[in-house]
């Protein structure tokens, strides 16, 4: 319970994921304290439910960092948290932004029995007036609903499953059912000009070809296709798992019009080689969903008087850095890597009482 | 027991003292050379002569600088105190009290190797802070870019340098031995070669172009690397028709050398009469506007043509490229006046980080990976920037830079972690520890084991493998891990499983079981350790031998280990037990390993369960603490 209703921080951070909570540590270990808020009732973000992707060697997927951001964050007493804190208006004061946060309602339905992470549940009672001297927006990204794309199936077709509902059940401890024919269909909801989705997940081959490999871990009789556009790279570290997987899994250039429901599982219709129809049946189908922009974007946008970031995504404005996914697609390590920028750009900003230039660390 | 042997050797400011008369007043035996049990010398274990230091290798000896205690004044003044240093030290070497624990000042200067963005911002940060600083640039310029920076973003941040940095211009590091707090580095400079010492390091080499190899048999008059060919305007000769740009044709490339590649042929398809060809096996577009980008190009008129299995052939006196298309299925030829290669950012891996004493090794710092720690490496203090390390000119290498400036800081200044206590009284020299620790603590310096300030992460895994038990981390000790062990074991309800497990992966693990108020077997024994490199086969076996039915031991995932190997010597120990136990006939069955991560506490409480499958008897289900 928070009885506060009005409360001055240095910087206040919206979001609790990867990204929220990196900058919160950064900000932490240069000794400015900072007031964390999610509208949600627990911290970790999106990438909480992650799964680990190792068979013995460690596939750097960096999902094992949230625990051990929070557990960090939970340990240091300058770092002050809200949960299902919404923040409502913000406006400019000083060089900084005095921000309303309101509660929001306590969910329905239960956390995981097995929570993965430390839970760091601190719900706003009242109505709040935060005084910061820089935001921070590490609100995170939507995961691209495959409904949408109504003819791959999703939510219509037994067997038809998201990469994140695959990940909440490797997490908790296995494959779904007996599968035992399994195809991956990337860019769903990328590189996608019907949708509007000019942009490249980035992500995407890395997780969905770690799953892949997992699955025929945990199943090795097994059988994974993996239909793509192309498959990105990630460096050279990847390149040699790459070399691998090439050879464990079946690789299909091709992006599948249609997932329809079959005798035993779905049936996944594409073009074959040379551009001839083909269909095949599967026991499970994974679609690999794109990151899409915060869908609160334009309300941020609004109250913070912000121009759109690039393909819809956030960009800084004065006294406003952005941290993580909110900013564009990208990894957990990039994430860490994006909000320790931001923290130290919002460090700078509070030193100088002037905004950092964008991309750059200023120089004071 | 016997009396300690007084080992008197004649040094500057004892003139006048009898060894006999002070032995007597002491209460101990003057050494004769023979065997001894316990000794005092009276001068500091530097300046002891090599056959007396190895007479008393493994012995409970107390080093004096009596000379220093007695002082001047009054023979018999100078007698008396003499004869109470003695007795004192007589005193503490019947007790076996041990030699204590080095405590060292972490060095302060940093040490910054390279040129461009990442060496002047880490140079900057880490004078603001304090730090005195040497910049060893490999030319006379500070203001010289990296490549691929933007000069006058250079000159900027040249110009704006704090003082308190020293320039050593036209430097290169050649070697690099020891760790956070207690580097050695050996420059090359004009002058010569020079050895100095700093608390942390920080390399960040300008880096070059490397360039994607011709397609074989292919006219060297044709083809011009991509970057050469953007530095001069873009524009084409009179009579060109046909330009192909080659990019991760004969091996991979990364999405910024695609971005470039497509920036050209963009360029290059707006001159009139000029058809562009891009080569390639797949479009890296994953970088912000690369989708957009290729969708400009493609629409501009470039031909995109992707390569099928198999390299590109070269026929027509090495002036046509033919290749199998992978989307028309067939074989496609072109003649081309032009063949632009694509580039990457690189820089020659420096020949010193190859060599194994300084960990890590190259795999474990690919970009990927090393990226989740800014610029950090497996060895805490020296940092890694730039092109070596795969970051992208500009913005991003100010932040790494800024970040591995902040970390060396907190580094230098911290000593949070306490120091392994070297009991150089049983050391025997034998250098085990300075081989096996990935942190490259131990030092070997003036026949001392001398831990580096500012590097120990208390894995344990010299007190692992220290033949003579000369080494102990704070409150890892084998004796403590031993004694808690048997206390443990003599409450815990049978059949006992011993679980050694790692802080990094396993902790969070059963914190996360706890909190989910999940039962677990009650006689399972957590032993908690920093690292799962702490566990040899000594410990495993004394475990069982203690009482307990079996051992698990668990460690991070091959590759995540704070400790480098510690996992894998973890591993390694309890394969070792399993097979001595299986030649003893008593079953290997009791020991078991575990690879997992912090987020997978399933796996941890899976594994226990079939643990106590394979022991035979359920245990009985008690509540976790």
């Amino acid at each position: 319970m928070c009885p506060l209703s009005a409360q001055n921080t240095p910087v206040l951070i919206i979001g609790g994921g990867v990204a929220g909570l990196t900058a919160a540590l950064e900000l932490d270990r240069r000794g400015l304290p900072s007031l964390l808020v999610d509208k949600g009732p627990r911290l970790g973000g999106q990438a909480r439910g992650f799964c680990c992707k190792a068979l013995v060697s460690c596939a750097r997927c960096g999902a094992c960092r949230v625990g051990d951001l929070l557990e960090q964050v939970a340990r240091r007493p300058g770092i002050q948290v809200l949960t299902q804190a919404l923040p409502v208006a913000a406006q400019r004061q000083g060089p900084g932004w005095e921000v309303t946060l309101i509660p929001q309602p306590a969910p329905e339905g239960s956390a995981p029995a097995l929570a993965p992470a430390l839970a760091m549940e601190r719900p706003l009672a009242q109505r709040l007036v935060v005084q910061a001297g820089a935001v921070i927006l590490a609100v995170g990204h939507q995961v691209f609903d495959p409904a949408r794309k109504s003819r791959l199936g999703h939510g219509r077709v037994p067997g038809v499953i998201s990469a994140g509902q695959l990940e909440q059940a490797l997490a908790q401890g296995g494959l779904p059912g007996q599968a035992r024919r399994i195809a991956f269909i990337q860019c769903v909801g990328s590189r996608d000009q019907v949708l509007g989705r000019l942009y490249c997940s980035r992500v995407c081959c890395g997780f969905a070809l770690r799953l892949a490999r997992l699955a025929r871990h945990l199943a090795p009789e097994s059988a994974v296709t993996f239909f793509h556009m192309d498959v990105q790279d990630y460096g050279q570290a990847w390149r040699a798992e790459l070399a691998e997987m090439r050879a464990d899994l079946r690789f299909i250039r091709a992006i599948p019009g249609q997932v329809r429901r079959g005798q035993e599982g779905p049936v996944v219709a594409y073009a074959g080689e040379g551009g001839q129809p083909q269909e095949e049946e599967f026991d499970l189908v994974v679609l690999a969903t794109g990151l899409e922009p915060p869908t609160a974007a334009p309300a941020f946008n609004e109250m913070f008087g912000l121009q759109p970031g690039p393909e819809g995504f956030l960009a800084p404005g004065a006294g406003v850095l952005v941290a993580g996914t909110a900013a564009g697609p990208r990894s957990i390590a990039e994430s860490i890597e994006h909000a320790a920028l931001a923290a130290a750009q919002a460090g700078l900003h509070l030193a100088a009482g002037q905004p950092a230039p964008r991309g750059e660390v200023a120089h004071a | 027991m016997p009396r300690p042997a007084l080992c008197w050797l004649q040094a500057p400011g004892l003139e006048g003292l009898d060894p006999q008369e002070l032995a007597r007043a002491a209460g101990l035996e003057l050494d004769r050379g023979g065997v001894l049990e316990a000794a005092v010398v009276n001068i500091p274990e530097a300046q002891a002569p090599a056959d007396l230091r190895l007479r008393l290798l493994g012995r409970p000896v107390q080093w004096l600088d009596l000379a220093a205690e007695v002082g001047g004044g009054q023979p018999q003044h100078r007698l008396a105190r003499a004869a109470a240093s003695l007795a004192r030290a007589a005193g503490r070497a019947s007790l076996g009290t041990l030699a204590p624990v080095y405590t060292p000042q972490a060095n302060q200067r940093v040490l910054v190797a390279g040129q461009g963005l990442g060496a002047l911002e880490a140079a900057r940060q880490a004078a603001l802070l304090g730090h005195p600083v040497l910049l060893a640039l490999p030319g006379d310029d500070p203001a010289s870019p990296a490549v691929g920076e933007d000069p006058a973003q250079v000159a900027r941040l040249a110009a704006s340098l704090p003082a308190g940095i020293e320039f050593s211009p036209a430097s290169r590091l050649d070697n690099l031995t020891g760790a956070g707090g207690s580097f050695q580095a050996w420059l090359d400079t004009p002058q010569g070669q020079s050895r100095q010492r700093f608390g942390a390091v920080l390399l960040t080499p300008a880096g070059g172009w490397e360039t994607e190899p011709s397609p074989p048999g292919l006219d060297p008059s044709l083809a011009r690397p991509l970057m050469d060919w953007e530095s001069q305007p873009l524009s084409s000769q009179p009579g060109w028709r046909q330009v192909a740009i080659l990019v991760g044709v004969s091996r991979p490339a990364s999405a910024q050398a695609f971005g470039r590649a497509l920036k050209a042929a963009l360029a290059l398809q707006g001159q009139p009469r000029l058809q562009v060809t891009l080569l390639f096996r797949e479009a890296l577009v994953a970088v912000e506007q690369g989708e957009r980008l290729y969708r400009q190009a493609r629409s501009a008129g470039v031909l995109m043509a992707r390569l099928a299995q198999g390299d590109p052939r070269v026929a027509g006196e090495g002036r046509t490229l033919i290749w199998q298309d992978q989307v028309l299925g067939e074989e496609l030829e072109l003649t081309p006046d032009l063949v632009l290669l694509s580039q990457e950012i690189s820089a020659p891996w420096p020949t010193f980080l190859q060599n194994e004493v300084l960990w890590p090794p190259r795999q474990r710092l690919l970009p990927e990976h090393a990226r989740l720690d800014g610029g950090r490496t497996a060895r805490s203090g020296f940092y890694i920037l730039g092109a070596l390390r795969g970051t992208a000119p500009g913005g991003e290498r100010l932040a790494e830079a800024a970040a591995a400036a902040q970390d060396l800081h907190e580094l230098l200044g911290g000593g949070a972690t306490p120091l392994p206590a070297v009991r150089n009284l049983i050391c025997a020299r034998c250098l085990t520890c300075v081989r096996v620790c990935p942190h490259g603590v131990p030092e070997h310096q003036d026949d001392h084991i001398q831990p580096a300030p500012a590097a120990c992460l208390a894995c344990g895994i010299c007190a692992a493998e220290c033949p003579a038990e000369a080494i102990a981390p704070p409150g890892w000790s084998t004796a403590e891990l031993l004694e808690g062990l048997k206390q443990g074991l003599a409450r815990a309800p049978k059949p006992a499983l011993v679980l050694f497990a790692c802080g990094q992966s396993v902790m969070p693990a059963l914190a996360s079981l706890s909190r989910a108020g999940r039962p677990w077997p009650a006689g399972l024994l957590v032993q908690p350790l920093n690292c799962a490199g702490r566990v040899g086969l000594e410990l495993i076996l004394r475990a069982l031998s203690l009482g307990a039915e079996g051992v698990l031991v668990a460690g991070c995932h091959d590759g995540m280990c704070r400790s480098l190997t510690g996992n894998l010597r973890a591993r390694l120990a309890t394969g070792q037990a399993a097979s001595t136990l299986d030649e003893l006939g008593l079953g290997a069955d009791a020991v078991g390993f575990l690879h997992m991560a912090s987020n997978q506490p399933q796996t941890l409480a899976r594994t226990i369960e079939d643990m106590y499958g394979r022991l035979g008897r359920p245990g009985q289900a008690g509540q976790g603490e």
